[in-house]
């Protein structure tokens, strides 16, 4: 694997470089605070599990992708998720992308909210969710896969890629469950171009699991409880015209995670296209680290 | 005009911070919240036992939970504060731990308390087992 990446990569510009290292790196900060969040590890799935009240994650989720056809490319977004209630949500996205031999270039940004409608735990535990998108069509931080979405799309220039700006609004219902420590989501996704265009519709779904359901009695890092494994599929379902599973891309992922006592955690995902429309390897990697009482922090300042 | 549009959401994002931030009385949550939620539990919760009780590592294992999960509003010495009920007091000690139990799973969400079903049964066990142990 790591032969055909070094034969995939050629010399990167300066400002690639800038990109691509500082998508790298920035995920080094860990600060000794305690705090623990429970979200599963997903990339593109999502769960009921919502932040903190009050808390806010700060999260960067780069993403590298082969390309065939084209140039491969490092991809990402930089989050701020805050908890507005212990029953909603709401976080922001600043996405980027930088393509080997081509450019790195700022894609727009994005709004989410997540609301939980019932108030207490269920089998099935349903979340609404509703964002909205302010980004150019060079965009591959691959957050979601909706519509026709295929590997073709991203083969074209930077350069002419970005003149598309998509105003977007996306919905999705998100039903997701808890049982003996595993989390189960199953996310349904509708998407619409606020100019033109059908809706577009897709899916992402995933399990996860912590190594040892049980906590130590004692502070660790490397534990089986600080662990977690999972797998999440996405993939289009085309759009209003034409509800279809084939024309569109499809992936599969596995997941790991790690997550530490003082706030921090690590993720990454190798992924495959499942299909001949889909890039036929994504490695996604992640860093989190949750400030606790944010919001409380904040007020301070208001005073 | 396009960038003022652009810059309405961010707008809107920083003043729900901002008035998230002031409303303090809705962060309220003292211990008669605390008995008004454990009150919603069903019966098949009340009665459940807790495996772990008086089981000395599970304890540990309890405090190192709520270190990092709860004694940020709860406070390190489980008193409270203005964000959140006292542990230690009566009304919440008289709680059995199948309530208690169900109220870590299921939270109080309407007045600020988060549900923690993302851990384990086993976790919130374990964290009620040294809930337990205040007095």
């Amino acid at each position: 694997m790591l032969r055909v990446l070094r034969a995939r990569l050629p010399r990167p510009s300066l400002s690639e470089l800038a990109l691509t290292i500082l998508f790298a790196l920035l995920g080094a900060p860990v600060v000794a605070v305690r705090a623990g969040a429970q979200e599963p590890p997903y990339f593109v799935t999502y769960s009921h599990h919502l932040e903190e009240p009050g808390n806010l994650e700060i999260e960067f989720n780069p993403v590298f992708g082969t390309q065939r056809g084209g140039n491969d490319y490092i991809a990402g977004s930089a989050e701020l998720e805050y908890g507005v209630k212990a029953w909603w949500t709401s976080e922001f996205y600043l996405d980027g992308q930088s393509t080997f031999g081509d450019s790195a270039i700022f894609t727009g940004f994005r709004w989410e909210n997540r609301f939980r409608p019932l108030m207490r735990e269920h089998w099935i535990n349903p979340l609404l969710y509703f964002e909205y998108e302010n980004i150019s069509e060079a965009d591959k931080s691959m957050i979601e896969v909706v519509g026709s979405d295929s590997e073709p799309d991203y083969a074209v220039l930077n350069s002419v890629l970005r003149q598309g700006i998509q105003h977007e609004l996306e919905g999705k219902l998100i039903l997701s469950s808890d049982f003996q420590g595993w989390n189960v989501s199953e996310n349904f996704i509708a998407e619409r171009n606020l100019g033109h265009d059908p809706y577009e519709f897709g899916y992402a779904a995933g399990a996860s699991r912590p190594l040892a359901l049980a906590a130590s009695s004692h502070w660790c890092n490397f534990c089986a409880e600080n662990f977690f494994v999972g797998a999440e599929f996405y993939g289009g379902l085309g759009t209003t015209w034409d509800l279809t599973t084939s024309g569109t891309s499809h992936y599969g992922a596995a997941i790991l995670g790690w997550q530490l006592p003082n706030g921090a955690s690590f993720h990454i995902s190798p992924g495959f296209g499942l299909n001949g429309n889909s890039h036929r390897f994504i490695l996604r990697w992640g860093i989190t680290y949750e400030i606790p009482n944010a919001g409380a922090r904040l007020q301070r300042l208001f005073r | 005009m396009k960038r003022f549009a652009q810059l309405v959401p961010a707008v809107l994002l920083i003043t729900s911070l901002g008035l998230e931030a002031r409303s303090k009385h809705a962060w309220r949550h003292d211990s008669r919240g605390v008995l008004l939620a454990i009150a919603r539990a069903p019966t098949s919760a009340r009665e459940k036992q807790n495996p772990f009780r008086g089981d000395g590592k599970a304890i540990l294992a309890g405090e190192k939970l709520y270190s990092e999960h709860c004694a940020e509003c709860h406070g390190d010495d489980a008193r409270g504060g203005a964000h959140a009920a006292d542990l230690c007091a009566p009304d919440v000690q008289k709680a059995t731990s199948g309530e208690l139990e169900w109220l870590l799973r299921n939270g109080n969400l309407a007045h600020g308390m988060p549900s923690w079903s993302g851990l384990p049964e086993q976790r919130l066990w374990q964290i009620v087992a040294y809930v337990k142990t205040l007095h």
